[in-house]
């Protein structure tokens, strides 16, 4: 506090005349006036009071003699303009970013999350500023807000960082960050303090490097505490190839504390748990349990770790990745068109047992030109025995049998030679399209050989030349360069198995389902990758949110543009997606949104701590409006009155 | 200070006492003739100085009958009883009798507080009443007195004596404490003939009712008159408030006490009581009761009494 006005001396003078004026006075004062009464008898009746009310009435005196003596030091004090220190040096503007990311949700070991620390060390820093101050508060969690904008009224801010959560995902530092850069951009004294626990993604630590490496200064304080935490690192679903009405679930739950993790793996569906499971999971270590033979009918699954104990609770983390979503994926059969003149009646019988799984279309290789059932097919076949290939081949997934048989060069891969009675002496036997399938003793007529290319992979091979080659570009191609009526191979069990392999391959790796997206990123989807291939002409999708945190049901309208969309989940949980416009409009889908991977849930910080600042939270500033003077003033005023009011009320008679 | 005087006023034995100069001057003279004519006018038929004594005697009014015995008048004879029931009664009259008047006033320093408000009111109204008596032709004594002092007029009648009961009022001594049970005791023992005794004061003693019935015991036709002033009947009108020393102008004594509007409208509701309490007993006793308030002029409350009746009939 430094005084700004008249010198001590003088103060100190001016009080102890004016005190000893007020004291002379006071003792003149304390004389009472004399009223003449004529009848005292009735006063005496009515004006009996008791001893205390005398003792009072005389310390009343004394009170208001006190309180005259307060009124004049508070003038005085007034006279020598005090000023705290804060009001005098240079006007500052700080931005203070807060990490709201999950983990900072995780426990401080102080009854508190390290959110609330580090918004209360905001609070405690805003409270700090003087009158020439300004400060504005960025919120960074997986999206970007800013709760108190900038503000020449710092202090009067602290109410608005109540009631902030954090969010689930990595902090958008970077975002964050750049907005607290622009707004200090013409601002004096621009200061930035990012309030962290550390545990940041690359992009963040990034940005977080290039903030305290560049102007304007950049302090980074750290609210940190615990680091044991047991999270739900990955959780997905997938029907049974052979048996699409039961799926099965995988859940990989890591330990990121230092000891042994005891905790109880349930897999829920709506109110129905499908299992628990007891798991033990080694410090630094990630364990994968999958559930089995799950209902399909269970669409929609949750799994979540539970403490075995109350006192184990506190080593399971922040809550909020102790749960993870997964939707089944739905049912939906593949389009498979045979192009063939029909006299391949093994393969056929080999298809048609795939019924539950295949919608068979048929077509003639002269028909191939303009039939529309190609376009939207899923996988097309071609065997069309001695006859040339169709041209052009169709741009979908195909299967190609002996495709050089009357031009080598209508194959999409290049062909090497034509082998006799080739031997098949090597075979992928990991490769799921051959498995349970041996072709070492397949009697082959003829084959041709393939060129191939990088990336190309060799099922099968003749002496190091590649008989089936399966080519994987922007579709997939699988070429057999053989004709199945030239050798014995329908006539074996393998052949309906290598059917029955091949379209389940296709099956799963068809741009399919997105089983699980990650919270807070940006992600460009096609609505087919939803299951929703019907609705791509969909103008838009409403996608209601989870019942998370108190938004229950909130509605989010997104635009589609040729069939694919734009989202950037904030919300952990299952999204409903429903198509609008077009001619699939009304058709669901749902969505699940996970943590973003092991590293959104490592409590432990990945940057530097010896780059923070270890000062503590500055102490308030006694007071942020000024001038002082005016208040010491108006408070001798104040009491003056009331002391006019309380005691020296009357006219003098 | 002149403020404070004129809302309280001080005890003085000197000073503030209404002089003669400013008691009785013109314009309560014109005011006097003017409430005689009124009085003549309420008066009128009535027979000058008919004012019936206690006294049995040859008056013309009945009032009884005794046993006749040697030595009566045989005039008085009831002839009519003794035909009628063969016994000699005889027949007795009030005697009418020319009753005296005599004015009492209370010039107790009570009287004198506020620039003697009360005093002047009291000696206006008691001079009023005195003229109306003399006109009536009616004897009138006044008698001003307190504990420390007491001075008599002797009755006198005619109208033109009222100077005398001017030049009284104006030199009688004036001050010490309220004493209205010596004071009535006086009096009573004082009058060789009792009348309507009529007593001015502001009764401001707790023994007042006391000395009015000693009056009433001796045979006096007594009419009390209490004068009030209304700032000392209600001191919230005077704004007095704070830490004061109250003295009594009488006693002396002090009394240090805070004066908050709730104790005001204490002491307020008390003299209301007090003075209630006294009306009451008067009433009871007989005894005329009027409350007479400074800002009244004093012929309103002269006729205000003529009309209710019971004074100066």
């Amino acid at each position: 506090m430094t005084f700004a006005g008249w010198p001590l001396a003088e103060l100190f003078a001016v009080f102890g005349v004016a005190s000893a004026a007020i004291t002379g006075l006071y003792l003149l004062r304390m004389r009472r006036r004399e009223v003449v009464v004529p009848f005292s008898a009735l006063w005496n009746e009515v004006m009996r009071e008791s001893e205390s009310r005398k003792l009072w009435r005389r310390l009343r005196r004394v009170f208001s003699w006190l309180v005259q003596l307060a009124i004049l030091l508070l003038i005085c004090v007034a006279l020598g303009d005090p000023r705290p220190s804060v009001w005098i040096r240079e006007p500052t503007t700080l931005a203070i970013v807060v990490d709201a990311s999950a983990s900072m949700s995780a426990w401080s070991g102080h009854d508190h999350s390290r959110l609330d620390v580090a918004l209360e060390r905001a609070r405690a820093e805003l409270a700090a500023l003087g009158p020439a101050d300004a400060a504005l508060v960025v919120i960074a969690g997986s999206e970007v807000h800013v709760p108190v904008p900038l503000t020449r009224e710092p202090w009067m801010a602290a109410p608005r960082l109540v009631g902030i959560e954090s969010t689930p995902g990595e902090a958008d530092f970077a975002a964050a960050l750049e907005l607290a850069h622009a707004t200090l951009a013409d601002q004096p004294g621009g200061r930035i303090l990012v309030v962290t626990d550390g545990a940041l993604d690359a992009p963040s630590r990034v940005a977080l490097d290039r903030c305290m490496s560049e102007g304007p200064h950049c302090e980074l304080v750290l609210a940190q505490g615990p680091t044991d935490n047991v999270a739900v690192t990955a959780f997905a679903a997938r029907r049974y190839p052979r048996d699409p009405e039961h799926a099965e679930a995988i859940a990989q739950i890591h330990n990121f504390g230092d000891e042994v993790a005891f905790v109880m793996l349930v897999v829920r569906s709506a109110d129905v748990t499908l299992a628990r499971r007891p798991i033990s999971i080694a410090p630094g270590t990630s364990q994968r349990e999958i559930v089995p033979n799950i209902e399909s009918a269970h669409a929609r699954l949750e799994a979540t770790i539970e403490a075995p104990s109350e006192n184990d609770v506190a080593r399971l983390g922040p809550a909020i990745d102790d749960t993870a979503y997964a939707v089944v994926p739905p049912l939906r059969p593949l389009d498979i068109v045979l192009i063939s003149d029909g006299t391949d009646l093994f393969l056929e019988a080999a298809l048609l047992t795939l019924d539950d799984h295949v919608r068979l279309t048929g077509i003639h290789p002269d028909d191939v030109s303009a039939h529309p059932s190609l376009a939207d097919a899923d996988l097309v076949i071609v065997d069309v025995g001695d006859r040339p290939l169709p041209r052009p081949l169709p741009d979908v997934d195909m299967v190609i049998f002996d495709p050089a048989r009357q031009d080598s060069a209508a194959s999409p891969v290049a062909v090497g030679r034509m082998l006799r009675r080739p031997f098949l002496t090597e075979q992928a036997r990991a490769h799921p399209v051959l498995e349970y399938v041996v072709f070492k003793d397949v009697n082959l007529a003829r084959a041709s050989s393939f060129v191939l290319e990088p990336g190309d992979v060799p099922l099968v091979s003749s002496l190091g030349e590649a008989v089936v080659v399966l080519r994987e570009r922007r579709h997939r191609t699988l070429l057999f360069g053989f004709d199945p009526r030239q050798s014995d191979l329908p006539l074996r069990v393998a052949f309906p198995l290598l059917i029955a392999n091949t379209v389940a391959y296709f099956e799963r790796v068809r741009p399919g389902f997105v089983a699980v997206v990650p919270v807070g990123e940006d992600r460009e989807l096609a609505l087919a990758e939803l299951g929703l291939a019907s609705a791509t002409d969909a103008s838009y999708v409403e996608i209601e949110l989870p019942p998370y945190a108190e938004r229950v049901g909130t509605v989010q309208r997104i635009t589609v543009e040729r069939g694919r969309m734009r989202i950037r989940p904030t919300r952990l949980g299952i999204h409903r997606v429903r198509a609008r416009g077009g001619t699939a409009d009304g058709a669901q889908a749902e969505l699940a949104v996970n943590q973003v991977g092991v590293q959104a849930s490592e409590l432990r910080a990945s940057i530097d701590e010896t780059r923070a600042s270890v000062a503590e939270a500055p102490s308030a500033a006694p007071v942020q409006q000024g001038p002082i003077w005016t208040l010491l003033l108006l408070s001798a005023t104040l009491l003056l009155a009331a002391e006019w009011l309380g005691y020296h009320r009357r006219s003098t008679v | 200070m002149a403020v404070r005087t004129k809302l309280l006023g001080r005890a003085s034995a000197s000073g503030t006492w209404p002089g003669a100069d400013t008691l009785f001057d013109e314009s309560f003279l014109r005011r006097l003739e003017l409430l005689q004519v009124v009085a003549r006018r309420l008066f009128r038929g009535r027979h000058r100085a008919e004012r019936k004594s206690r006294k049995i005697g040859s008056g013309l009014e009945f009032a009884d009958h005794r046993e006749y015995s040697p030595g009566d008048d045989i005039r008085s004879l009831d002839w009519n009883v003794l035909i009628r029931l063969g016994q000699p009664l005889v027949r007795l009259f009030e005697e009418d009798e020319d009753l005296p008047i005599r004015v009492v006033l209370d010039v107790s320093d009570s009287m004198g507080t506020r620039a003697g408000a009360k005093l002047r009111y009291a000696f206006q109204v008691g001079a009023a009443l005195a003229y109306v008596g003399l006109a009536n032709l009616d004897r009138v004594g006044l008698t001003v007195a307190s504990r420390h002092v007491h001075s008599t007029l002797l009755a006198v009648r005619g109208k033109g004596r009222i100077f005398r009961v001017f030049e009284f009022l104006s030199d009688a001594p004036r001050g010490g404490a309220t004493d209205l049970r010596g004071l009535c005791s006086r009096v009573a023992a004082e009058s060789s003939q009792p009348g309507v005794t009529i007593v001015l004061s502001d009764f401001y003693d707790l023994r007042a009712f006391e000395g009015l019935n000693t009056l009433r015991v001796r045979k006096h036709d007594v009419v009390a008159i209490q004068v009030l002033d209304p700032v000392e009947a209600d001191p919230r009108k005077s704004a007095l408030r704070g830490d004061v020393t109250l003295v009594d102008c009488e006693g002396g004594t002090r009394r240090d006490v805070t004066l908050a509007p709730a104790s005001l409208e204490a002491f307020a509701a008390a003299h209301d009581r007090f003075c209630s309490a006294l009306e009451s007993s008067c009433r009871a006793s007989g005894i005329p009761f009027f409350r007479a308030v400074v800002d009244v002029p004093f012929d309103d409350l002269v006729l205000r009494m003529f009309r209710i009746g019971g004074v100066l009939q």
